[in-house]
């Protein structure tokens, strides 16, 4: 591996970092809070040390990355951009301690949602902004976005690319990654706009609006206020929000079909035919058991289907505190968190696509056993999924349950509850947000020890970088020359 | 500009990586998993898994908006079905097909003509022909490329230690005696590309790229101890595709030749074709066969069967014999770097041709024909200039080309020279112009003349 143009790229994504804190820099300005300083710092410490690495480690032509050097990029460009945009947060003295204000910035990039700030609604609005900004670039991809739009990516790309956007079956939408990655990033931008537009219709601020655009799109979940949705106490506000995040959850490269012409694009994929009926399912079971809670259909199915759609689309909005419901419908959510939103989503978890082709192989190996000399493949929109892609598709399941029972195992230790340690690490690796018990969706996870902190630091960047590019960071042989 | 390429064998990765490497959009479709993976992960293509010649995999390819299809898989047959159905779905596409079979080539103006309108036909058999037919025309040369109808050429010379260029600056040169009527393009030094200034000192074992008027060749490659003495006996071993064609083509040339084949019945066929050529049947190895057949003698052996072990190993076989230099087929494009350094003079590559011959039809705008040079570090593009061109009514110093590209020669009608500092390039002039692969999209640009104002 050639450190050099590693570091090289680490660099430029820095400097890229740098430029979008103009963004809460404007804000600041205009609202004349007093966190433009802290603001400034933190753009000036990340730019020195981009370019430091940019022009320390200088390429001069960059036609081949090969895999290894892509992951590596990914992996600790990702980490830099934690590290950079929890500067910020540390400045501006939201948090006493750096572990708070990295576990926030990392929790925001990855789109997990999980916050450790106790009171959002006394934090200065330039930082809410920049709060809910990173989750917005972590959403669609820094590298994604940088592949779009700076031309010095251009070549070596899509290995970067493959390492960011892992998916199991590779979608290419045009044949060239920037004209890709282009298109990815200007659905992603108009849907954000049009929420902005239908959120400012239920009477919300533009600041507000704003903000939950920005989060409900990239299913991060973080909010301007206390409460999170349930703030607004609003029909109109829940319905918008439920509808972006189903968007949300949807692969892409379907809205783009869609916007080329195709209506039944989204009815026409099963892995998204898939996921819409199984929120329509979950939704109408934990309608009728929470019913009794309520005590009004209608409001039972306003909350259901709120919560539902925020746990499995990987967001994590809260508009109801459902550890007061049955106990039922709460291990629902849970085991929610685990599935996860579809593949080419901006949503976290396992991915539909991957439950699917595991109950269409469990099925393949019953029926074998069946009919012993039996021939068949595996399909998903009737092609044939090649034995390469399930045989990853297992490992990544495996990986992730493994992971998950390691680190719920390591977070007991540190002297966390049951029900906490267990949702807490499901909800992190899921890139979700709130869990159960004391980090439930009325609490936070302040409360947690530091180094359960960094623990789920670590979990998170697993989830966002679907588990391979970040743990093979640990596998000696990668650093092996 | 997007391009749609059937067929992922040896050329159209080639091309593919060529074209990607030029920021164009390209789509590689083949029904084999394995080569479209290996497409996929060097190369920043789309990539479609399926038949070229099924019209729903043209379709999703978005053959509707592609500009070129190039079909060129193994099959002849799948190659012109697919573009019979480009040819319906999207007849503005331009398609060039390879095709080995010469029985097509009878029917090569029906082809064009008619429905499937094939712009260009690429045999890779008879384009092997013709790069051996350079080389031979200069025998102590690299790499031999002709531009304007043959009135300039380039020439790639290792420079020998009792070459006169040695230990000169480059801007001295013209003052060596008989060198005004060449330029020095670019030079090899330690298998990296070098486009030199005037400061530069050239060192032996230089591989050096000159270009010079045809008419003014034998004296310059004199003055330069250049081999220049005529062939005039050859041998070719190995009597399949490419070799029966090579006969057939000294045989007119009247260049005393031989060949030797393994297989009796393609030796019968051969000799039932070929009048003057002498057909003999055995090994290519064999050093007796050789040493009967006075291989010492020749002044060339070509090597072209369809085992490249076997190719190099005669090749390097008769050479040790005496023979004056050789010329060897190789097909796997990784072979090619080992190639000097085991003695081999030159190589052909049916594929490697074809891939040349495409590369001239997909350069965009008044370009006529490029040729890549060693290592595929730089092409020659010969262009027309166009006539509203910012390039047109300067002088040559005061144009900017970017760094990397050097105009190397200007055919004016019938009048043809190199250029230097002080020359005026005019609109219609065909310059050829040497470029390192990172500037030929700007020179693309500079040479293509936006004109689309509705």
């Amino acid at each position: 591996m050639r450190w050099r143009y590693t570091l090289c790229f680490v660099g430029i994504l820095s400097v890229f970092l740098g430029l979008t804190m103009i963004i809460p820099l404007i804000c600041s300005l205009i609202t004349q809070d007093d966190s433009a300083r802290s603001i400034l710092l933190s753009a000036a410490i990340t730019e020195t040390f981009g370019l430091l690495l940019f022009f320390g480690f200088r390429i001069r032509n960059n036609d081949y990355i090969s895999p290894r050097e892509g992951i590596a990029i990914v992996a600790l460009g990702w980490i830099a951009a934690g590290f950079f945009s929890a500067l910020p947060f540390y400045f501006g003295h939201v948090f006493e301690t750096f572990t708070d204000a990295f576990f926030e910035s990392v929790s925001g990039i990855t789109t997990t949602g999980a916050s450790v700030m106790t009171n959002i609604e006394g934090v200065s609005s330039s930082l809410l902004l920049w709060r809910s900004f990173i989750q917005w670039l972590g959403g669609m991809g820094i590298i994604v976005l940088s592949l779009a739009i700076l031309p010095l990516l251009g070549v070596g790309g899509m290995q970067m690319y493959k390492a960011e956007v892992p998916s199991p079956i590779p979608d290419k939408l045009k044949p060239r990654i920037r004209d890709t990655a282009m298109i990815l990033w200007k659905v992603y931008a108009g849907i954000t706009i049009a929420e902005i537009v239908f959120l400012m219709f239920g009477d919300m601020s533009f600041y507000d609006a704003l903000n939950h655009a920005l989060t409900t799109m990239p299913t991060g979940g973080f909010s301007t206020k206390n409460l999170s949705v349930a703030h607004y106490d609003s029909v109109y506000i829940e319905t918008v929000i439920i509808a972006f995040m189903m968007l949300a959850g949807i692969n892409f490269s379907l809205h783009y079909q869609m916007l080329l012409g195709k209506p039944l694009a989204f009815w026409e994929d099963s892995e998204c035919r898939f996921f819409i009926s199984f929120v329509l399912i979950v939704t109408l079971i934990v309608t009728i058991n929470i019913y009794p809670v309520y005590d009004s259909f209608g409001k039972a199915l306003r909350y259901a289907s709120f919560q539902v759609v925020s746990i499995v689309t990987t967001t994590g909005y809260g508009s109801a505190d459902y550890e007061l419901w049955p106990s039922m419908s709460q291990m629902i959510l849970l085991l929610c968190m685990f599935i996860g939103a579809s593949a080419g989503s901006t949503g976290g978890g396992m991915k539909c696509m991957r439950i699917m082709i595991y109950f269409k192989y469990c099925y393949k190996e019953l029926i074998s056993l069946i009919h012993p000399r039996a021939v068949s493949h595996i399909k998903l929109n009737a092609q044939p999924v090649s034995s390469d892609v399930v045989s990853s598709v297992l490992g990544f399941l495996g990986l992730f349950v493994g992971l998950f029972a390691l680190s719920s195992v390591m977070l007991a230790a540190m002297g966390v509850d049951l029900v906490t340690a267990f949702s807490a690490v499901a909800s992190a690796i899921g890139n979700i947000g709130p869990g159960l018990g004391t980090v439930g969706p009325t609490e936070n996870y302040a409360s947690l020890p530091a180094m359960g902190k960094w623990l789920l630091v670590w979990c998170m960047l697993l989830g966002r970088l679907e588990i391979y590019t970040i743990i093979i960071l640990l596998v000696p042989e990668f650093w092996r020359k | 500009m997007k391009v749609v390429i059937i067929g992922a064998g040896e050329v159209g990765f080639h091309i593919a990586s060529r074209i990607a490497y030029e920021r164009k959009e390209v789509v590689v479709i083949d029904t084999n998993e394995d080569a479209l993976r290996r497409v996929s992960e060097a190369i920043d293509v789309q990539v479609i898994k399926g038949s070229g010649s099924s019209p729903s995999v043209l379709k999703q390819a978005g053959i509707e908006d592609a500009n070129i299809v190039l079909a060129v898989t193994d099959s002849d047959q799948i190659n012109i079905v697919a573009c019979l159905f480009a040819d319906y779905i999207s007849p503005k596409t331009m398609k060039l097909v390879r095709l080995r079979d010469p029985d097509f080539n009878l029917y090569k103006e029906a082809l064009q003509n008619f429905s499937p309108h094939i712009h260009t036909i690429i045999n890779p058999d008879i384009e092997a022909v013709h790069a051996i037919e350079r080389f031979m025309s200069v025998p102590g040369a690299v790499d031999v490329g002709d531009f304007a109808d043959g009135r300039i050429q380039l020439i790639g010379i290792r420079l020998a230690a009792e070459s006169p260029l040695l230990g000169l600056r480059l801007m001295d040169i013209p003052r060596v005696q008989n060198a005004g009527h060449m330029l020095i393009a670019a030079v090899i030094r330690k298998e990296k590309l070098i486009i030199p200034r005037g400061q530069d000192v050239l060192a032996k074992g230089d591989l050096v790229y000159i270009v010079c008027e045809t008419r003014y060749l034998t004296q310059t490659l004199d003055m330069l101890k250049v081999d220049t003495a005529p062939v005039r006996r050859v041998m070719l071993i190995g009597g399949g595709r490419v070799g029966s064609k090579m006969a057939a083509a000294l045989e007119q040339k009247s260049i005393k030749t031989k060949i030797i084949e393994k297989n009796p019945s393609v030796c019968q066929k051969l000799a039932e074709t070929l009048n003057k050529v002498m057909v003999l049947q055995g090994d290519g190895t064999d050093q007796n066969l050789l040493m009967e057949e006075n291989v010492q003698d020749m002044d060339m052996v070509i090597t072209l069967t369809g085992d490249e072990e076997i190719n190099i190993l005669s090749s390097l076989l008769a050479k040790r014999m005496g023979a004056r230099s050789n010329i060897t087929r190789i097909s796997k494009f990784s072979y090619f770097p080992l190639v000097e350094a085991i003695g081999i003079d030159h190589i052909v590559s049916p594929r490697l041709s074809a891939v040349n011959t495409i590369l001239q039809h997909i350069r965009e705008g008044n370009v006529l024909s490029a040729i890549s040079i060693k290592g595929e570090q730089a092409e020659v593009l010969e262009a027309i200039v166009p006539q509203d061109s910012e390039v047109s009514g300067k002088m040559l110093q005061k144009i900017s080309f970017p760094t990397g590209a050097l105009v190397v020669g200007v055919v004016r009608q019938d009048e043809t020279f190199i250029p230097t500092g002080s020359s005026i390039i005019q609109a219609n002039d065909r310059i050829i112009i040497f470029a390192v692969r990172e500037v030929i999209p700007k020179i693309e640009k500079i040479l293509t003349v936006q004109l689309n104002y509705y």
